[in-house]
């Protein structure tokens, strides 16, 4: 696995890219954007929901010996700290609504922050961490969580981390770093494990179930940075050198008053390129604008893919999928999707930018940052080929059917239906990075070298690991 | 919180590392929560108790005396067992704030949530 090209910091912009510092102020921001502040927008509606509680993360809190210290973190609204009552459980979250509702249930907790956790060394006997770790953008910052929680962690104590899978049964992620929308529609009314809800449409779409086809499976720029794009590619371009954020810039002008947030996220990042620095203001805007959508839509930054809704599962009458397994951490978060296609769509600016101020990159191969730079010439010379596989190549944004991802129906649309109320699924989109399988271990081994891996599995579609803090040898 | 919490506590402005514990408690609003008594419990919670911590936190809360250490033979002395579960368990800071002993940084303490968020210049990131 290649380290990221080492950068000089100040004044110079390399070649070969942003500074890393940059870049995790970068990561920063989209964590803001897409983790925080979804979280903070959404917590009133926690409180109306019976999150799941995983039975094996339950079973392992219980197996705590009684006076333990355990510390759960990204506890949310607190629905484990209550699980053991002969252990002192102590929940952390960075989201301050969320610790409020968990305070309001009587639970002992704080807001902190995953990467800078203000506790003294070895405190904990045991630490648990939820969904969590699949918010942090890059393989850095999922270290440095991984790291924090062991420095706090007591001499054989264990941590136990669930992340979201990338393999599924029920969906198809086509790429690890994904945007994930809002399921407005869980919280308008209280959340039943019959699956009533999802007989419920509030916004009364037809459901209908399409193959999941993300703009990237068209697209010359390969953001599996771990493997490589599954979909067909209409060049030869190697996945491997073709980097990050080739067609991120790629914006349309027709499109642009009807798709001002992604055409913004995008300019964003194509600033992020440019060595300026990301126009939150912007972001916001867009973010907290109610805004119907339009027929088309366009998804400037390839190395994201937005995720479709599994409504389509709701709909076929299979109440058992919503609580059995194959979801999010936090089900309420799958929504309608929006509609219609989604177009890789041209900056003709893109290029020149990078090219004339920032020309960087930084080379990623595998490390799973796709926050990690574009290839400016490559992306120059794909632009031409872009433009011939746009036709075949451009797919509408489709939704899996819940029995079938790889069914293929490429020809329907959803209708676009007006969203007047606040919770505008768009605007509420959260970031994950999910995890192969194997991912989360090899992590583990390679750079937190003071936790050793007691097992590791699957659990309806989560990836865990339970590790255990070594002896120490000093 | 609880003093059982703010005993794991440390500051991580950037540079301050093991200097950040314990943070320097005030408190403008306690309430003392009756808990059920767990002496098994709190036997096992003693040894991971942070004693001096303890002993300056309590002081800041004006708390009847906390002793000095573990007593001889406390696991069957009830009376420290209880004393012991008051302070860690029943007694919270509902308002006050933390400070951080090296760097000075003030955490906010509201409704009885510590905030330990530091901005993104007094990270170590």
């Amino acid at each position: 696995m290649t380290q990221p090209f080492p950068v000089p910091t100040l004044n110079r912009i390399p070649w070969h890219g942003p500074t890393l510092p940059r870049m995790d102020h970068a990561a920063a921001q989209l964590e803001k954007q897409h983790v925080h502040d979804v979280y903070e927008s959404t917590a009133p509606y926690f409180s109306d929901l019976q999150s799941k509680a995983w039975p094996r993360v339950r079973q392992f809190l219980q197996e705590q010996k009684p006076g333990s210290l355990i510390a759960d973190i990204g506890c949310g609204t607190g629905k484990y700290l209550k699980v053991n009552s002969q252990v002192h459980t102590l929940g952390c979250d960075y989201c301050a609504p969320l610790v409020e509702i968990a305070r309001s249930r009587g639970c002992e907790v704080m807001v902190c922050d995953n990467l800078n956790l203000p506790f003294r060394d070895q405190g904990f006997d045991a630490i648990i961490s939820i969904g969590v770790i699949h918010h942090f953008s890059t393989k850095q910052r999922r270290i440095r969580a991984i790291k924090e929680m062991a420095r706090v962690l007591a001499p054989g104590g264990q941590l136990m981390i669930y992340v979201w899978a990338m393999e599924q049964k029920n969906r198809h992620f086509e790429k690890q770093d994904v945007l994930v929308p809002w399921n407005k529609a869980l919280c308008s009314q209280p959340f039943s494990e019959s699956g009533q809800l999802g007989r419920k449409q509030p916004c009364g779409r037809p459901e209908r179930g399409h193959p999941y086809h993300p703009p990237c499976s068209a697209c010359p720029c390969s953001v599996c940075f771990e493997g490589r794009c599954n979909s067909k590619r209409s060049h030869s371009v190697d996945c491997d050198s073709v980097l990050a954020g080739t067609c991120c810039a790629n914006i349309s002008k027709e499109g642009e008053e009807e798709n001002g947030f992604y055409n913004t996220l995008g300019k964003s990042f194509r600033s992020w390129f440019s060595s300026r620095s990301l126009d939150e203001s912007t972001l916001r805007k867009q973010i907290e604008k109610v805004r119907p959508l339009k027929s088309t839509e366009s998804w400037a930054n390839s190395t994201i893919s937005i995720q479709p809704s599994r409504h389509s599962s709701f709909d076929l009458g299979h109440p058992e999928t919503l609580s059995a397994g194959e979801q999010n951490l936090d089900e309420e978060v799958f929504v309608e999707p929006s509609q219609g296609p989604l177009e890789w769509l041209r900056a003709p600016t893109t290029c020149k930018q990078l090219n004339g101020d920032h020309p960087g990159v930084i080379r990623r191969n595998g490390d799973g940052n796709f926050l990690g730079g574009t290839n400016a010439q490559e992306s120059c010379v794909d632009e031409d080929n872009f433009e011939e596989s746009t036709a075949s190549g451009s797919k509408s944004w489709r939704r899996i059917s819940a029995a079938d991802s790889t069914d293929s129906n490429p020809g329907d649309a959803i209708s676009v239906e007006e969203q007047p109320n606040v919770l505008d699924s768009r605007a509420f989109m959260r970031y994950y990075h999910v995890f192969r399988e194997g991912e989360l271990c090899g992590l583990l081994k390679e750079s937190v070298s003071e936790l050793h891996i007691l097992s590791s599995g699957n659990d309806h579609g989560n990836w865990c690991v339970i590790a255990e803090k070594r002896e120490s040898c000093d | 919180m609880r003093l059982l919490t703010h005993n794991l506590l440390s500051s991580h402005v950037r540079g301050v590392g093991p200097r950040g514990f314990p943070p320097r408690l005030q408190a403008t609003e306690v309430r003392i929560n009756p808990v059920e008594f767990n002496p098994g419990f709190i036997v096992r919670m003693i040894p991971k108790v942070e004693w001096a911590a303890l002993l300056e936190a309590a002081g800041n809360l004006h708390l009847i005396e906390v002793p000095k250490e573990p007593i001889q033979g406390y696991e069957h002395n009830e009376e420290f067992l209880r004393k012991m579960h008051h302070v860690l368990l029943e007694v919270e800071v509902l308002e006050g704030t933390l400070q951080c002993p090296e760097s000075g940084r003030v955490f906010p303490l509201s409704r009885g949530i510590p905030n330990m968020q530091l901005r993104d210049e007094e990270t170590e990131t």
